[in-house]
């Protein structure tokens, strides 16, 4: 490392950590400050080391090897004890070989077998031979030569703390390493770099934003700046994907390149926040967050969960409202709350509210599953529910405490359950109730009583049902009966009136010699097919009838608790609810000393009120965590990926950030611009940052080749529904309706999961069959989620896993995509109706054919080798599809047939290009 | 220091992939993982968190394995154990009479207890003298090389839930079949072709439809993949007939043009190099398939061994060549089926029986055949049966058949480490209930595993509320008596085939 690149960053760093530092003094007596600020400066160091290695300008080999640092035990060894040892020797209940390893002390006094260390001899330190060889930790899971080295290495250097020990190992009392993470301090209120422009003077104008100022003070201490603004064309598309998840139509495109207003760019970036797809693209980014399905997975069941796209409905309705996030929250986790008991016809935006919940209901639920063990599967929905939300919202892992301390996080289990206390009171798993009991019914007054007549002439057509039924069990009998010898008859008779378990032993012979004798309602119709049929077809015609009275079912599923019924949450030992331990009070993370911050329940609602709390207490002024992740979040989409590229995680084993300040300073942009989406969104979009070309020469191949400086705009692929969305939209099929029930998901002939509904074929097995219908061409959030039945044509394409949730996508390239684009029936359909559009808006001329399909494919006109290009390979196939012998009496038709089909393989190439499927 | 390459290119959220999913071309829009994250020296390292990618690999087995792959022929409905595999001379004594003991019955409405013979004749074949019935002379030519069962079980009275039983080890729909354990243990031999094949009947889907070959709640690169009797034969794989060769190689041609010339203006994009490379691995695989299923190379003195040169046995003869050809080109696992119920002889059984072994025994009988000519025989299984058998009394006095039965039943099985020329399991005087040696279907599972180098309870997949195995807490004891050598019984560690995320 140069002396000068470690010096900006000292200079740099202090402005974006004073509040760090803050956090630290309400905690620690003076004298430890020093050392505090010294660890800081060494984390900014080593932050520096990392974007150089990042860029390659400092190849490690080119610098002399490190001089051995000395080891601690609180930074280097307790992490390593923490991850593989503490659960045994320290924190569970009964400590293994007597041995506790969380303090030097502890270990130096050692357990059964004495003293466990060494000072200054690590091949004298049984704690170290017993990892060296293997045997601990035990199970197979040995440590990594690395981990061994450092252990080693802190053994032979004395073992050294850097800090004086406590006697016992405090509880929740978190180290300095583990509290000074950067994502526990507060967030700082940074004012963007000032710059001294040390690269070309354009730079200045290139400074459209604050945002612009943080990204290009870090490209120009690589020596690298921005790139050029891409051209209007790519920016409509880029636009147009990141905000819709659609291309533009070639009008829009048209109109914004003609548009010589100074402010076109932004207007268009209204137009397109404004528009209803863009809640249905950014809805889907926050549904992958929530794990939305439409089905329970967890079991082979996966029922079916009618009623959940009303959740899917509420978010797509919030984004395109611009509802703001604090808002948004709060509904989601307690909305439930702020709406008075009970709920009868309750208000369009009471029933908002109570849809909102849907989103603590989204996790796999196997209770009521058959074979599923129910009290395992309810305290499973609570922990997954748990996953979700903390990694959701506050970008922790919590869900890895619920048997023991995170192993790498300053979480306890402790914390775990806090938290679980929070959700205990809606998802008591000792007093649960099924879903249907959970639905909401939102009927009137009069329609319930519609409902209750109706159901009351239902049950007595059912009793007249059964009634003529037995008659005809009864008559059927009477005939079986004939086959029997005339003496045998009422001996038969009585038999059967028997009750089967006080039969004699010669009724039992009877009935066995003569099986058929056996009807009953269920087999009858095997004896009198007609006539059972008849029957049951007099029966469903009255049914029907009477049912046509009834209103449709109206539900909304959504979490709630039992008013005045608030269980008490304890810890479990190992995650275990057969083996409860302390009681716990709800609470927030004890490292953001949030422990005591969900008050006693709430006296005015009925409901504990806690996640009311636990709601206010995050979104509340500039949370560190749950602010970071929602600008982390938000940032995401537009630039390919967030700022902390796990935003599932931004503890120790997710990654810091590449722009802290950035960060930091956008989270309290989204508070000051009172949590609005758009704005911050499009605070985002006029940045010189997100309007930069996206094209990559050598030096950004040599110094970031993975664009975390940003340097450039990323290329990057659509997301699944975003392919699918793109050919709908291009092919002129897209069916915009909005809201409401999922087009429906089911297996076709070979077990492909298609769009449409399940019906028997021939041999009455049931199998889908895609329909032309416009349900089936609705954009794809619109389509039927069901964990075990993943829709073909997204599949491939890695769309969301909701095992529980999805924090971000993966982005594969696998011949499985390309064998789709080539041969899957949906985008061979697509476009054939691609083609009929050309034909339609273009006429018959070839050149005029492919010059418009290319103008709807890729938004600009083919240039004239493209254009000659393409005329000739629609000419070459042609000539592949014209049939070799053409019927005399049907050469025009066949003719225009093979022609029309032509045209759809080459709109099926450029589909299946990479121009169609990246973004610039 | 390097990132950690492997683990940026292991995505998140990806675990299911459909059956081509291992051609994966590593893509080259990385994650950034590890890059600013870079830690000291003396900081220990972080576990590698990302998630397992579920492919088709070759994956070495717990213990050295007997059986490479399987080619399973299922003949739904329920072939008569009574009229083809196990004489009962009690019920030809008897014939006639009222069986006097209880029998479950599935049409009460035609049932009858009159104990009834068939009117065929039986005869011992090979050295070992096992005793088949006139319609399966065949099988008699082969069986030196075969274990018959006769003593199967799966006590549900129902066709579906005793196809699920013998599929997946439990009565109700969801779960991994048999084929998606093997390929989700083993991977395939073939990274070309699927791994877990399968050959539809022209006359319908079974009975149950696509579950007889979902991978459940494993990752759907384990569900098998259809070949279907009519083009196209794979779907996905296989463009509609109208585009298929000629155009749309043309298609390719165009398409090639198209992105060759976008990614000369962004040199540096190696993700679209990977995306243009995915179509070339894409033809390769057609390629492949469409040689695999080429019977046309195979003799005349081949196809006339199968029967392809006969009207009955043309159909699925072919099935079985293909389903040769297939395990020789590395293919894990390939289940045949008949169409729908074509052995569920409630009535009719004089003729139809006939007529359904007629159409299945020279094919099977010479697909053991010709493995065993060409050395493949000892490390392919090959297996054939239903999910039942049936009663020993007449359904239908009117047109004999005979009703389900799912408490005895035989199947037999060759080659991949069983026992040859074996007869294993009775049932009583009447074949109506497996009485020694009886072969749960989770027994049958627990062995074709263990066949396999698989221990059926070690082999799991982590799910809500447990690990999932095939076994499913069952007792599946591994059935040594139809094994060719004896047990190995070196102890096996948890779980090292496939790692699954917590």
């Amino acid at each position: 490392m140069t002396p000068k690149s470690s010096l900006a960053v000292i200079l740099f760093m202090p402005q974006i950590r004073p509040a760090g530092l803050a956090v630290a003094q309400r905690r620690l007596p003076t004298h430890q400050l020093a050392t505090r600020i010294l660890s800081l400066l060494a984390i900014c160091s080593l932050m520096t080391q990392a974007i150089t290695t990042l860029s390659g300008t400092l190849a490690a080999a080119d610098t002399d090897p490190p001089t051995p640092e000395q080891l601690y035990f609180e930074s280097s060894v307790r992490p390593i004890l923490k991850t593989h040892c503490f659960h045994c020797h320290g924190e569970a209940e009964h400590r293994e070989a007597g041995l506790d390893v969380r303090l030097v002390h502890l270990i130096t006094k050692g357990g059964d077998s004495g003293t466990a260390i060494v000072p200054g001899d690590a091949s004298a330190s049984l704690l170290y031979k017993r990892v060296a060889d293997d045997e601990m930790p035990p199970g197979g899971k040995s440590l990594s030569p690395k981990e061994k080295e450092i252990l080693q290495r802190w053994l032979a250097q004395g073992a050294r703390t850097k800090r004086s020990e406590p006697q016992t190992p405090p509880l929740e009392d978190w180290t300095e390493e583990e509290r000074t993470h950067w994502a526990y301090q507060s967030v700082v209120a940074a004012q963007p770099p000032k710059l001294e422009l040390t690269s070309n003077a354009s730079t200045a104008e290139s400074l459209l934003s604050p945002v612009d100022a943080f990204i290009l003070d870090k490209l120009q201490k690589q020596s690298l700046s921005f790139s050029h603004s891409a051209d209007r064309l790519t920016l409509i598309r880029r636009l147009s994907f990141d905000l819709r998840g659609i291309p533009p139509s070639h009008e829009e495109i048209a109109n914004f390149i003609n548009d010589t207003n100074v402010d076109a760019y932004e207007r268009l970036v209204d137009r397109l926040l404004a528009d209803p797809r863009y809640g249905e693209h950014w809805g889907r980014h926050w549904l992958d967050v929530a794990g939305y399905a439409d089905s329970d997975g967890y079991s082979e069941q996966d029922t079916e969960r009618p009623w959940a796209f009303q959740y899917r409905d509420y978010v797509i309705r919030a984004f395109n409202e611009d509802l703001p996030i604090d808002r948004f929250v709060l509904e989601q986790l307690a909305g439930d709350e702020l709406v008075p008991t009970p709920w009868e016809a309750i208000s369009e935006e009471q029933q908002r509210m109570l849809a909102a919940t849907g989103f603590l209901r989204t996790a796999p639920d196997g209770t009521g599953h058959e074979g599923v063990d129910q009290n395992v599967a309810r305290n499973e929905v609570l922990a997954e529910t748990i996953k979700i939300v903390t990694g959701g919202l506050m970008g922790m892992t919590v869900g890895c405490a619920q048997c023991h301390d995170h192993r790498y996080d300053p979480i306890s289990q402790r914390d775990y359950y806090r938290i679980r206390a929070i959700f205990e009171p809606g998802l008591d798993w000792k007093n649960w109730r099924d879903k249907n009991a959970r639905l909401v019914n939102l009927w009137s007054a009069e329609e319930r009583q519609r409902a209750a007549d109706v159901d009351k002439l239902l049950a007595e057509l059912e009793a007249t049902r059964l009634k003529e039924l037995d008659g005809i069990v009864a008559d059927i009998f009477e005939k079986e009966l004939m086959k029997l010898p005339e003496e045998q008859r009422q001996e038969a008779r009585t038999a059967r009136d028997t009750a089967a378990d006080i039969r004699t032993p010669e009724q039992q012979k009877l009935l066995r010699d003569f099986p058929s004798l056996n009807v009953d309602r269920g087999s009858a119709v095997l004896y009198d097919g007609a006539r059972i049929n008849e029957f049951n077809k007099k029966f469903e015609t009255q049914q029907a009838d009477i049912r046509k009275a009834r209103p449709a079912d109206f539900f909304l599923a959504c979490f709630s608790e039992v008013p005045n019924q608030v269980p008490a949450t304890h810890l479990f030992f190992r995650g275990d609810f057969q083996q409860p331990r302390d009681p716990i009070s709800p609470g927030g993370l004890s490292v953001l000393q949030e422990q005591d911050r969900i008050l006693p329940d709430a006296p005015e609602i009925p409901t504990s009120g806690r996640r009311l709390q636990f709601a206010k207490m995050i979104t509340q002024g500039v949370h560190p965590l749950f602010s970071r992740s929602m600008a982390n979040r938000l940032w995401m989409p537009l630039f390919g990926r967030a700022l902390s590229s796990n935003p599932g995680d931004l503890g120790r084993l997710g990654e810091p950030p590449t722009h802290p300040e950035l960060l930091d300073w956008l989270s309290h942009r989204l508070v000051d611009s009172q949590w609005s989406r758009k704005n911050f969104t499009r605070e985002l979009l006029v940045s010189n940052t997100y309007r930069q070309s996206s094209a990559k020469n050598g030096l950004h191949q040599d110094k970031d080749p993975q664009n975390a400086l940003l340097g450039r705009m990323s290329l990057r692929r659509l997301q699944a529904e975003s392919v699918r969305d793109a050919m709908l939209a291009t092919s002129d099929m897209l069916t915009l309706k909005m809201y409401g029930a999922p087009s429906s998901v089911n297996p076709d002939e070979v077990g492909q999961f298609i769009l449409g509904k399940a019906t028997r074929d021939g041999n009455g097995i049931l199998v889908a069959k895609q329909e032309e219908v416009s349900d089936t061409y609705r954009r794809s959030i619109y389509t039927q989620i069901r964990r075990s039945m993943p829709l073909g044509v997204l599949e491939p394409f890695d769309p969301a896993t909701m095992t529980p949730n999805c924090d971000r996508r993966s982005n594969s390239t696998v011949a499985t995509q390309s064998l789709m684009l080539m041969n899957n029936s949906t985008v061979i359909r697509l476009s054939e109706h691609f083609a009929t559009r050309v034909i339609r808006e273009a006429g018959s001329d070839a050149t005029a054919q492919v010059t418009h399909a290319w103008l709807l494919a890729f938004g600009t006109q083919p240039n004239q080798e493209q254009q000659a290009r393409s005329l000739e390979g629609l000419v070459a196939l042609r000539a592949e599809l014209l049939p070799k012998e053409l019927d005399p009496a049907k050469v025009e038709a066949e003719t225009s047939k093979s022609q029309h089909q032509a045209l759809a393989l080459y709109c099926q190439a450029l589909l299946s290009s990479n121009a169609f499927l990246y973004v610039d | 220091m390097k990132r950690n390459q492997a683990n940026a290119t292991h995505a998140p959220c990806s675990s299911r992939r459909h059956f081509l999913a291992q051609q994966g071309i590593a893509g080259a829009t990385l994650w950034i993982a590890g890059a600013l994250g870079q830690q000291s020296i003396a900081t220990p390292p972080k576990p590698n968190t990302a998630p397992v990618n579920y492919d088709l690999k070759p994956k070495p087995s717990h213990r050295p394995a007997q059986a490479k792959s399987m080619i399973s022929m299922f003949m739904q409905g329920g072939p008569s154990h009574m009229d083809l595999f196990d004489r009962k001379p009690e019920i030809e004594k008897r014939s006639g009479e009222n069986f006097s003991g209880e029998l479950k019955y599935d049409n009460a409405a035609e049932s009858s207890a009159k104990i009834w013979a068939g009117p065929w004749k039986w005869e011992r074949y090979g050295q070992c003298g096992m005793e088949l019935s006139e319609l399966v002379p065949h099988l008699g030519s082969i069986a030196d090389d075969v274990t018959l069962i006769r003593s199967m079980n799966t006590g549900v009275n129902n066709h579906g839930q005793s196809i699920y039983a013998l599929h997946h080890g439990r009565v109700t729909a969801g779960r991994p079949v048999l084929g998606s354990w093997l390929t989700f243990g083993l991977g395939s031999e073939s990274q070309q072709l699927p791994a877990f094949v399968v050959l539809t009947d022209p006359g319908g889907l079974p009975v149950l439809g696509t579950d007889c070959w979902s991978n459940g709640w494993l990752p759907s690169v384990y569900q098998g993949t259809v070949i279907r009797p009519q083009e196209p034969r794979i779907l996905n794989l296989n463009p509609p007939p109208h585009l298929t060769g000629k155009p749309q190689k043309a298609y390719l041609d165009f398409l090639k043009q198209i992105n060759a010339e976008h990614f000369a203006n962004r040199p540096y994009e190696s993700d679209l190099q990977a995306r243009m490379g995915s179509y070339e691995l894409a033809e390769s695989m057609q390629s492949a398939a469409k040689e695999a299923l080429d019977i046309g190379q195979e003799t005349e003195a081949t196809h006339k061994l199968y029967g392809l040169d006969q009207e009955p046995t043309r159909e699925f003869g072919t099935r079985c060549l293909i389903a040769r050809r297939l395990v020789e080109r590395g293919v894990r696992f390939v289940q045949i089926y008949t169409s729908t119920q074509q052995w569920d002889h409630h009535a009719n059984i004089k003729d139809a029986l006939p007529a359904a072994c007629k159409k299945t025994d020279q094919p099977s009988a010479a697909l053991v055949k010709d493995l065993k000519d060409r050395g493949l025989l000892d490390s392919t299984l090959v297996h054939w049966g239903g999910e039942m058998g049936r009663l020993p009394v007449v359904q239908n006095e009117k047109n004999v058949g005979r009703d389900h039965n799912t408490y005895g039943f035989s199947t037999w099985l060759a080659g991949g480490g069983i026992k040859q020329g074996c007869i294993y399991g009775q049932t009583d005087d009447f074949g109506y209930q497996a009485v020694t040696d009886i072969v749960h279907h989770y027994d049958y599972h627990a062995t074709l595993m263990y066949l396999f180098g698989l221990e059926a309870d070690k082999l799991v997949f982590a799910r809500p509320g447990g690990n999932g195995t095939l076994l499913d807490g069952q007792p599946g004891k591994i059935v040594e008596g139809i094994l060719k050598n004896p047990i190995l019984n070196n102890p096996v560690p948890n779980n090292p085939v496939a790692a699954t995320p917590a």
